[in-house]
């Protein structure tokens, strides 16, 4: 315990507490950071999914640990969003993909967050799963009753679902070569460490004795160290520093993850990638003529902050003959250099339009031309930047 | 009937409006493809106009202001040019042709580099043929 916590470094640490290690994933290390924030009034509020059932998980804003310690464990198949349900409302600390990181940090960019007040405790994240496809899944695949499923998790590449008689793993690349599995747009996300987070939390890096009962915690800012700090002063937390090799192998998982993904980002562009520019005209006329102008993809949107006087609103007539909306016109322009690939839109849309994968389409190409990447600092957005004459 | 392409020029109030009169006063020829929006700099334009334009059947647009560093408004058109770019990623991604929009500075006294512009524009366009995003049917 001699070792002191520094921005940058790597640890090994685990909750003191039994029952919270055995509630949480991976030793209880994030659910025992927020107990112990909540209970030394480091923070206000905690923001947490709360469970119901494996197929499905609340937002929930709360100062009650009770329902921060049933929160505990991952929740793979509740693809939600964060970023919208902090407000500016005293200090908060929330669990965050790197989605949900950089979400928040978007809206901070929009003056709908204090970011300061926000503690970000990242969680590595390899992708999440749609609730309806993995009931089919669930019944299709695994051959289980969806409903007899107490638990599932990702271990060493396979996909668990635990019920009452037993478990069944299928590895996860199986399960996508059969079209099942994580949400099309995780499998094509780069970023799977939360780097822009105030802690980058999972069990990449663990080594063996230890693996299942103890998180790889790499710090990343000042506001890290205060929230583990709080933590292991309070007693609710253990830790080690962690070796070269942990984090070796911490990267190494990374870079693997990375690279099946650019596999599966040619997989899913190629269609639109071989089709000719007027070609592709049509195809977004086509794919866009199904919007049924219901406004879901704007408002679950995690970098869109306009509320209801939206410029992609105001522009829309619904009985205009445009060949294209203006709705999504103004969307797309106003994304090309903020969007963040969660898939969240893709995930709503009530009549199944690629919306993520078309705005990865504008964006990456604008994102590059402009060397920016939305969600990992607090840089202005390009489309607001005004070069001022000297 | 010969296609005759329908443009849609930005001017502002300053600078490319004053560069429109003069090509008007100095009786310079262009074709009579045009629809000049006048607007007070370049900077109100928004990227969303020019998209709606094209939407409404425009078969290319002109967006055109002051000369960097002569803005009247001091910086306004560095904002244009940011956006400009913006807009040059879209209509290449939507898979219009980049020919189809162009950016001009052209001061109040460039009467000519105005129907120059409008002369290439549109024989651009005429060769291009209608935009894909007109609108279909009788409007």
């Amino acid at each position: 315990m001699s070792d002191t916590i520094e921005i940058g470094k790597g640890y090994i640490a685990w909750a003191k507490d039994e029952t919270t290690r055995g509630k949480g994933a991976s030793g209880g290390f994030v659910t025992a950071l927020m107990v112990a924030a909540l209970e030394k009034k480091f923070v206000d509020n905690v923001l947490v999914v709360k469970k119901k059932g494996v197929y499905e998980g609340i937002p929930t804003m709360t100062n009650d640990v009770e329902k921060v310690l049933n929160a505990a464990g991952s929740l793979h198949s509740a693809p939600v969003n964060l970023a919208k349900y902090v407000k500016k409302s005293g200090k908060v600390a929330m669990p965050a993909k790197p989605c949900d990181a950089r979400g928040v940090i978007e809206q901070a960019k929009r003056n709908q967050v204090d970011i300061e007040n926000v503690f970000l405790i990242g969680l590595n994240c390899g992708g999440s799963m749609s609730p309806v496809p993995t009931i089919r899944m669930v019944k299709e695949l695994y051959e289980l009753d969806p409903a007899s499923v107490v638990s599932e998790e990702i271990l060493r590449g396979q996909l668990i679902f635990n019920t009452n008689d037993g478990e069944k793993a299928i590895k996860i690349d199986e399960v996508e070569d059969k079209g099942y599995g994580r949400r099309v747009s995780c499998r094509y996300c780069i970023t799977n460490i939360p780097e822009m987070a105030d802690l980058a939390c999972g069990n990449w890096g663990v080594p063996k004795d230890k693996f299942g009962n103890a998180t790889f915690v790499q710090v990343l800012t000042e506001k890290g160290v205060e929230i583990f700090k709080n933590a292991v002063d309070a007693g609710y937390i253990e830790f080690e520093s962690a070796s070269e090799k942990s984090s070796k192998m911490r990267e190494k998982i990374d870079s693997t993850m990375r690279n099946l993904a650019e596999e599966w980002h040619k997989k899913v562009f190629s269609e639109v990638d071989s089709l000719t520019s007027s070609d592709r005209l049509a195809y977004y006329i086509d794919v866009f003529k199904n919007c049924i102008d219901c406004g879901s993809c704007r408002k679950i949107c995690p970098v869109c902050a306009c509320g209801d006087d939206s410029k992609c609103l105001q522009m829309e007539y619904e009985d205009d003959s445009y060949k294209l909306s203006m709705f999504h016109m103004v969307r797309l322009l106003h994304l090309m250099d903020s969007c963040i690939g969660c898939g969240q839109c893709e995930e709503v849309c009530p009549v199944d339009i690629p919306l993520t994968m078309i705005h990865r389409r504008f964006a990456e190409r604008m994102q590059s031309r402009l060397g920016h990447i939305p969600g990992m600092n607090m840089d202005t957005p390009p489309f607001y930047e005004v070069e001022l004459r000297s | 009937m010969e296609f005759e392409p329908e443009i849609v020029a930005f001017c502002c109030n300053w600078c490319s409006y004053g560069g429109a009169d003069t090509a008007g006063v100095g009786r310079m020829q262009q074709p009579p493809t045009t629809r000049v929006i006048r607007v007070m700099c370049s900077g109100r334009i928004d990227p969303a106009f020019v998209l709606m334009s094209f939407l409404e059947g425009a078969d290319a647009v002109l967006v055109t202001g002051c000369h960097i560093n002569d803005c009247h408004y001091i910086d306004a058109n560095y904002k244009t040019k940011n956006r400009f770019e913006f807009l040059e990623e879209m209509v290449d991604e939507l898979g219009l042709e980049p020919e189809r929009l162009r950016l001009e500075w052209i001061s109040a006294s460039e009467g000519e580099k105005f129907a120059n512009a409008i002369k290439e524009v549109t024989e651009n366009a005429r060769k291009l043929g209608p935009s894909p995003l007109r609108r279909e049917g009788v409007l």
